[in-house]
């Protein structure tokens, strides 16, 4: 029943779209957007007002989402028809929107930005280009320097590839009975499978094969991924939440964790006593590949200011407003190349971490199935590492499945 | 006459526009989307008949959290109701401290499900009380908890909905023993019955319609069971259940159509058991 009234709710509100007259004078874009944290929320507001100051006939309005229902939100808001004009999309987010014809495409308006930015890839869909990268998010590895330091490695020592990684994650664990060298994920939703692609793709594994026609999940790289991060979870791990385990590093529980540039503005908001090496992701061979995804703007195909709206588009995105709100941020990911360029970055080997990293790891298929591709990739993940379900076979189930999701979209 | 049954009509007006609106629309409606391929997103449908419910009938999903609905309906009602009965004939005895045991068993009752479900989430992880319990009472809990293992999930969130709903019932066959004559149990001392025949004889016969109404109200909340889902388990590990098949299919994958075919097999399901129930209901209350 609920799902009828939504439904009846969301047609209603399409049809009664139409009637809507346009404004006249300054016109207002709506933008939909997740910063509400208030460390980032008044330079997003700084951004605005300066936009508006620049462009008098422009009003932005800001409307908050939260990435508990943000993607609920905006779904239910395109369907029935009541889109804002800008709108902050996760990367995985984007080909749902553009192959469905929900986005505007902007290729006239950023096709000049194309060499300039990261992240292109889930913005393509048939010849254009459908969102701006923004702000990208990948992960990095973090080391506990003084649980390093207990034991018989060198100080400074920084896994190149996975036997150096279980060599160090094995030599921390042994410190104690607490102590655990890895700090490996629980089945939490949209997390576990983060943290695992990077072993599939350091092995050059591809889910969607090399030609993009046959599943590739089921072949040598993604059994010996996965038997390499099942070791690691079985013999020296804690395994909890995101949040845990980063919570049992700063205590010095764990000694190596995967994460991103959240924890290092953590560590600084907290101000934590705690000495930490962030490294590049290491694969068998050096150097590794990590996760890449990212905020990303997007022009609603409903917008009726839709050059206006790419303009405004553009603007928050370049390279200058990209350094306000990493240096508000504390953020260490930017699209922009000039702006990870910059000496802020520089500066701090932990942000030069990241913006290394970037240029180092890989995105998921831009598809409309992801969603669900993923969704069975993190199944398949708790079926192995928690229910000792044998590899080889739960692979092939998966592999099969992601074959059906590829040919339905065939 | 006619003047006061329009009358009688323009109050009831608000009730029949708020039943017409949220209830009775909505579920014509959702009943004419389970023969569509709407999904948002996508604007255009089209009519594909009993497709929906022919491809439910065959999506394994779909079939796995329908058995593991029947498995939480029938693992949990009997033994909430059969701990509810004990619980009650024992806070009805009379004992020094009965108001307290007796708020204590109600309390998970009023408690949030999302608290409950958080609480017991840590009691069942490894390293929680439960987990270390069952070690020292020389069980084998699973490596990284109950509720990371198809082996035992479900059976941890039926276990804990148990615990909650007992007490709730528990109230509600206190009232029913109350409403017992006392004289029928001086009768039956007088002839001679000992109290295990006079609660074969008396107690449960008289009890019958309390049991009854509480098994039909349980059935009902248990085949709708999802918030304990959702927080504990989000399906996983062999936990996903009818509604939460139907949550996930309507509003993480938007496919309205699909989702609304499915509940509507469960809207069917927990009619045909509802007026089993009655039916059994009416022929106690006859005999």
């Amino acid at each position: 029943m609920t799902v009828g009234f939504l439904a009846a709710l969301i047609m209603w509100q399409g049809c009664s779209e139409g009637e809507k007259d346009l404004p006249t004078g300054p016109i207002t874009l709506e933008w939909w957007h997740f910063w509400t944290d208030p460390d980032i929320r008044p330079t997003i507001e700084q951004m605005v007002a300066d936009y508006e100051t620049a462009n008098p006939n422009v009003k932005i309005k800001l409307t908050d989402l939260t990435w508990a229902n943000g993607h609920e939100k905006i779904v239910v808001a395109f369907s029935s028809g009541a889109a804002p004009d800008i709108v902050e999309l996760g990367s995985d987010w984007i080909p749902e929107f553009s192959f469905n014809n929900q986005l505007a495409p902007i290729t006239a308006a950023v096709l000049a930005d194309t060499g300039a930015y990261y992240g292109w890839n889930p913005t393509i869909h048939k010849n254009d280009i459908y969102a701006h990268p923004w702000i990208m998010g990948t992960r990095v590895l973090f080391i506990n320097r003084g649980l390093l330091k207990r034991t018989a490695l060198d100080t400074n020592f920084i896994p190149l590839n996975w036997p150096d990684l279980k060599k160090l994650c094995y030599a921390v664990d042994s410190l104690g009975e607490d102590i655990y060298g890895f700090g490996s994920n629980a089945a939490e939703k949209h997390r576990l499978y983060k943290k695992f692609l990077p072993f599939f793709w350091s092995m050059d594994g591809a889910i969607f094969g090399y030609t993009d026609r046959f599943a590739g999940f089921a072949g040598d790289q993604a059994y010996k991924a996965i038997k390499f991060y099942k070791e690691l979870h079985d013999s020296c791990s804690l395994v909890d939440s995101q949040r845990g385990l980063e919570d049992a590093f700063l205590e010095g529980k764990v000694g190596v964790i995967i994460s991103g540039d959240w924890l290092l503005k953590r560590i600084k908001k907290e101000n934590r006593n705690i000495e930490i090496i962030t490294t590049l992701f290491p694969g068998p061979k050096y150097p590794g590949k990590s996760f890449l995804g990212g905020e990303y703007l997007a022009v609603s195909a409903q917008s009726p200011h839709k050059d206006e709206a790419a303009k405004f588009i553009r603007f928050i995105t370049a390279p200058e407003r990209q350094l306000q709100f990493c240096r508000a941020n504390f953020s260490a990911n930017p699209s922009s190349k000039t702006a990870a360029a910059d000496s802020f970055f520089m500066s701090d080997p932990n942000l030069q971490t990241f913006v290394k990293q970037i240029n180092l790891s890989q995105m998921p298929p831009a598809d409309p199935q992801w969603v669900n591709i993923e969704d069975l990739i993190e199944k398949t993940l708790e079926k192995i590492l928690f229910e000792k379900a044998p590899m080889a076979e739960t692979l092939y189930e998966t592999n099969k499945k992601i074959q059906e999701y590829m040919d339905k979209n065939k | 006459m006619k003047g006061r049954s329009s009358l009688a009509y323009f109050f009831a007006s608000p009730w029949i526009a708020t039943f017409g609106i949220f209830w009775l629309f909505p579920l014509i409606f959702s009943l004419y989307l389970g023969f569509t391929d709407y999904r948002l997103l996508r604007p255009e449908f089209n009519w594909i008949g009993l497709d929906n419910f022919t491809r439910l009938l065959g999506d394994a999903a779909f079939l796995e959290s329908l058995i593991n609905t029947f498995i939480f309906v029938f693992g949990t009602i009997p033994l909430t109701t059969v701990i509810a009965l004990l619980l009650a004939l024992l806070i009805e005895r009379g004992f020094p401290g009965r108001t307290l045991f007796r708020a204590g068993y109600f309390m998970p009752s009023v408690t949030s499900l999302v608290v409950v479900g958080l609480i017991f989430s840590h009691l069942f992880s490894r390293g929680g009380y439960i987990f270390l319990l069952a070690r020292i009472c020389g069980f084998d809990p699973p490596e990284y908890g109950f509720l990371l293992s198809s082996r035992t999930a479900l059976y941890s969130i039926m276990a804990m909905d148990i615990w909650m709903s007992a007490g709730y019932y528990m109230l509600l066959f206190l009232a029913g023993l109350k409403a017992i004559p006392i004289e029928l149990y001086e009768a039956a001392a007088s002839s001679g019955a000992g109290k295990i025949r006079q609660f074969f004889h008396i107690t449960l016969p008289l009890l019958k319609p309390v049991a009854l109404f509480i098994i039909v109200i349980n059935t009902i909340k248990s085949f709708q069971i999802f918030i304990e889902i959702f927080v504990m388990t989000r399906g996983r590990y062999g936990t996903s259940t009818a509604v939460y098949f139907i949550y996930e299919t309507g509003l993480n994958r938007f496919e309205f159509g699909y989702a609304s075919a499915a509940a509507y097999i469960l809207f069917i399901i927990i009619a045909l058991f509802s007026l089993v129930q009655f039916w059994l209901f009416r022929k106690g209350q006859i005999t």
